[in-house]
């Protein structure tokens, strides 16, 4: 069984906790913003999660891929893995965001292209989870999970082309530029990009192993009773 | 090539010797077609029709998912399914087939539905029947290659009927987009907007690509 060394583990927790700590020190000294006053401190959160969510979805699909390719069970828990980090991650930046535009926008939402893709893409990856959820089979499972991962990443683009030509309306920034953020939160921002991702790698390190020791255990439970057990990654 | 012909061919045959898919698919977009105008009765003037389109492929698309369901779901009995993965050739052709055989179904549905909202909106699609075909088909293009992608793993899992919308859905949004500003600008304007076409044949595309690649992993060995 492969189950990931502890010192994988160790790695990114110990990251993980450390950088948390500085992060937490740097959103509190920050300064407060003059204009939105101290609702922009989700600046510290929402964008990072906004990455971790992104990067989970990428790696699912691209953790599929190779798992049609290489045919390897192990892609397949890295692939899984990542997309229930990345859904975590997309829910906490879903909640987060419409805190701060209640405050600085006064809606909670706003059909805007970024915020409709991202909702769409959630909405992609929790159907995703329903798939796995209610396929029998942990190989037939891999396989659907694969396909319907590639999918979903391949048509990021072609929705954002869609809801450009639809909507057009453009209320969410742009990318942060050098020199937009303000004196004093350049650090705290970095810092909190740092924590998702070292969070993120973390998390998946964790539901990796879960996803080995569940089939482990499956393998086991055949061994004993000579039937397929129900435990499926 | 012969896979599928033949396919599409026992698909077609199948369908015209039942007729419960098409006829199942035409009932519902119609009952489709009198809640929405319940629901949302149409104004007087320009902006009342606004909503048209959209109402419009709501109701293609609900049917479609209807007939999609179905298109895999009849391969079960006698485990037809099983004999059809271990058909020699391409299975990349028995995609083909099965997507044709659902676009053809859906292409039919949407005729019929498109009279009866016609009537029902008070809306005269003869001006621009040919155009309006157009957009129709290659809106159905769209559902029919995703949808018959979909219908395959959707007809493996638990809960068939609700994993299949759940997963075509999200996906279809660049469709139905580009659907419903292609009948926006034919209704009001008369011309299809440049960039309407050009999502739904770009979305076409990839998603043919996708689903005939995709295929080949979703059907068992």
């Amino acid at each position: 069984m492969n189950v990931p060394s502890a010192p994988g583990r160790r790695l990114t927790a110990g990251l993980f906790y450390t950088v948390l700590a500085a992060w937490a020190f740097a959103v509190w000294s920050a300064p407060i913003d003059s204009v939105q006053g101290v609702i922009q401190k989700i600046l510290y959160v929402h964008p990072p999660l906004a990455f971790g969510a992104y990067l989970g979805f990428f790696c699912t699909a691209l953790f599929g891929g190779l798992y049609l390719w290489k045919g390897d069970d192990r892609w397949d828990r890295w692939s899984l893995s990542s997309a229930e980090v990345g859904v975590l991650l997309c829910t906490l930046m879903l909640l987060t965001g419409p805190i701060w535009a209640k405050g600085t926008w006064g809606k909670w939402w706003s059909w805007d292209t970024r915020l409709t893709i991202t909702l769409l893409q959630y909405l992609v990856y929790l159907a995703y989870l329903l798939l796995r959820g209610f396929t029998e089979g942990s190989e037939r499972t891999a396989r659907f999970g694969a396909v319907y991962a590639i999918a979903g990443v391949v048509l990021i683009p072609l929705n954002y082309f869609a809801i450009e030509m639809a909507a057009g309306r453009a209320i969410h920034p742009e990318n942060l530029g050098d020199g937009s953020l303000g004196a004093g939160m350049g650090m705290p921002f970095l810092l909190g990009i740092v924590v998702v991702l070292s969070a993120f790698a973390y998390l998946v390190v964790r539901r990796y192993e879960v996803a080995c020791l569940r089939d482990e255990a499956a393998r086991r439970e055949v061994e004993a009773t000579g039937s397929e057990g129900a435990w499926a990654t | 090539m012969n896979l599928l012909r033949a396919v599409l061919w026992k698909d077609l045959v199948t369908e015209w010797r039942q007729r419960d898919r098409v006829v199942a698919m035409a009932v519902f977009a119609l009952l489709v077609v009198v809640i929405l105008y319940m629901a949302a009765p149409p104004g007087i003037g320009a902006e009342s029709q606004q909503h048209v389109p959209g109402l419009l492929w709501v109701a293609f698309t609900f049917a479609s998912i209807l007939g999609l369901n179905r298109s895999f779901a009849l391969e079960l009995e006698n485990d037809a399914l099983a004999a059809l993965s271990m058909a020699s050739g391409d299975r990349g052709f028995i995609f083909l087939g099965k997507a044709i055989a659902n676009f053809v179904l859906l292409f039919g549905v949407q005729a019929f539905t498109t009279g009866a909202f016609g009537m029902a909106f008070g809306i005269d699609f003869w001006p621009i029947l040919h155009q309006f075909a157009a957009v129709a088909a290659l809106g159905a293009l769209g559902l029919s290659a995703v949808g018959t992608l979909f219908s395959a793993m959707a007809v493996r899992t638990s809960y068939r009927e609700v994993m299949l919308p759940l997963l075509m859905l999200p996906l279809m949004v660049p469709v139905l987009l580009g659907a419903v500003r292609a009948t926006e600008g034919l209704l009001l304007d008369g011309v299809i907007p440049g960039s309407a076409l050009q999502l739904l044949v770009v979305t076409n595309a990839v998603f043919g690509i996708i689903s005939y690649l995709g295929f080949e992993a979703v059907l068992d060995e």
